[in-house]
């Protein structure tokens, strides 16, 4: 039944967020390949009156790299539409005048060019990669810990993942050294912290309850996407997994076989 | 006071009677002085850098007079339990420290030991390091130190490489440096003394003296090497008593807690 109920929410909806690597694309070999019916969902949903964003947490590449990609493979979106967690972190270092220390992947460097780095007074991590070497972290703590009150940026949280030479530890492990060493809790930006959603919600202008959420993660895009007072839609491609459906915590408003038919059933009910 | 009569002093090294090739100053009078006293005292490091050896060689270099048996280091922990474990560990402490381990198969390991380890501290090894944790292989750290003093200002120690490990791994290291209980209690095995006979001196607020008085021992922190303003309100209960140095520290324990009669 919860597949036919999250419909009712369609006619009061102003805007719709999707997430993206599983919902628009599958990566893979060569940049990845679009899921059947994506690059034409995300017309017709641009066609309609819904705003529309993207939200990701890659952060091993700017935007405009990234969205150049999705160009590629047929998608029609800009880069003022995608949100990724450094945008998002440089926007919060302006909204508090903050000047970060970085500790970051240098394909990401680009996004920060505007920022004044003089004289840090917080840290902001990614994943960094190769550059998270044992002087590049203890160059962040001595930033931190020289603080009256440290602050800490982490773009995601992850514990590690998967390349094709094997596992590799992702920015989260960081972040829990750099939190150990100072003694302090890291501002998680990205999915699923409510503030990322946030901030997708005040470019569009609009409220929580007015938004939808489009994701293949079922904790970090539709359940961080409920915690900030959204509904979530959780599509079975990309990462989804049957298990999915019994999940003890969370439950997504509605589960749709794939983007196409998540903006069919949208489309239909607000005509 | 329901406490026994004084038997026992346990003093950090680094931090309390040197920071790095420079004694406290007073520190050696002050520890003679001790001496004189009826205790017994022992040295307990987390320096893990160091084999027994070189912190010995350079402690005499300073005019500390202090003989290898009265030395008890993390490191000399760390190998009592991978002999009693019978693991090949991957051993990511320094070269100068591979001294106190050897002996100890290190092929093909099962295990992985991290010390403090700047030069092994980089992405590559981690990611090795992680990946035998996730198979399987036990995480062993000879402490957890948040961060230690050098010339240069202060250093990551072991204990953030460790709590990022155990985050990505979902396991718990095995710590057998301060402040582990087993550790004061291994220190003060061989001077026939219960820990509410002894007290321990020391820099670090959580490692040494909110160590020391979990088991039992009274605590005395100092305000040299890696202290900072407000330390001492950082552990509950708070230390026994803070003091300037070391020296004072030594004067506290004569006029207080050592019967005058026998001085």
């Amino acid at each position: 039944m919860a597949d036919h109920n999250w419909t009712a929410c369609v006619t009061s909806l102003k805007g719709v967020i999707l997430d993206m690597c599983g919902v628009l694309y599958d990566s893979g070999e060569g940049g990845g390949v679009p899921i059947p019916g994506s690059v034409e969902a995300v017309k017709r949903l641009k066609e309609s009156d819904l705003q529309l964003r993207f939200c990701t947490n890659e952060t091993q590449a700017t935007r405009e790299k990234f969205v150049a990609k999705l160009q590629r493979l047929g998608f029609e979106l800009s880069v003022s539409e995608v949100f990724s967690p450094a945008p998002a972190v440089v926007a919060s270092l302006r909204q508090r005048q903050l000047r970060p220390h970085l500790l970051v992947h240098d394909d990401v460097l680009p996004e920060f060019s505007s920022v004044d780095k003089t004289n840090p007074n917080c840290v902001v991590i990614g994943d960094a990669a190769d550059k998270f070497s044992y002087q590049n972290l203890n160059d962040a703590f001595r930033v931190l810990i020289g603080l009256e009150k440290p602050v800490l940026f982490s773009m995601g949280r992850g514990r590690y993942y998967k390349e094709t030479d094997g596992l590799k530890l992702d920015v989260g492990v960081y972040m829990k050294a750099l939190e150990y060493a100072c003694d302090v809790e890291a501002e998680v930006i990205g999915k699923p912290a409510p503030m990322f959603f946030q901030s997708v919600l005040t470019d569009m202008g609009i409220q929580p309850h007015e938004a939808l959420m489009i994701g293949d993660d079922l904790v970090n895009d539709v359940g961080g996407a409920q915690h900030a007072g959204m509904k979530g839609l959780q599509v079975r491609t990309g990462k989804y997994r049957p298990s999915d459906e019994r999940h003890p915590t969370v439950t997504a408003d509605g589960y749709v076989d794939n983007l196409a038919a998540a903006v069919d059933a949208i489309l239909k009910h607000r005509a | 006071m329901s406490r026994r009569a004084l038997k026992a002093v346990l003093v950090d090294l680094s931090g309390t009677l040197h920071i790095e090739d420079a004694a406290v100053p007073g520190a050696q009078d002050a520890l003679a002085r001790l001496r004189r006293a009826p205790v017994s005292v022992k040295f307990v490091t987390n320096t893990t850098k160091e084999c027994k050896r070189y912190l010995l060689e350079r402690l005499q270099k300073l005019n500390f007079d202090i003989e290898e048996r009265e030395l008890f280091t993390s490191l000399t922990a760390a190998r009592n339990l991978l002999e009693q474990r019978k693991v090949r560990p991957l051993l990511l402490v320094e070269d100068s420290a591979l001294e106190d381990f050897a002996g100890i198969e290190t092929a093909d390991p099962n295990a992985v030991v991290i010390g403090l380890a700047p030069d092994h501290f980089d992405y590559q090894t981690l990611n090795k390091a992680f990946r035998l944790i996730l198979g399987g292989a036990p995480l062993i750290a000879i402490h957890k130190a948040r961060y230690y003093k050098r010339t240069d200002g202060l250093a990551l120690g072991p204990g953030p490489f460790v709590t990022g490990l155990e985050y990505a791994t979902d396991c718990q290291a095995a710590v057998v440096g301060k402040p582990e209980k087993t550790f004061f209690l291994e220190a003060l095995r061989d001077l026939n003394c219960f820990p509410e006979e002894a007290i321990m001196i020391g820099d670090d607020a959580r490692d040494d003296i909110g160590g020391a008085q979990k088991t039992g021992m009274l605590g005395i922190l100092v305000k040299t090497g890696k202290y900072r303003a407000g330390d001492e309100g950082k552990i509950d209960p708070q230390p026994y008593l803070t003091c300037e140095n070391f020296p004072q520290a030594v004067d506290h324990i004569l006029q207080n807690l050592i019967s005058q009669e026998v001085i």
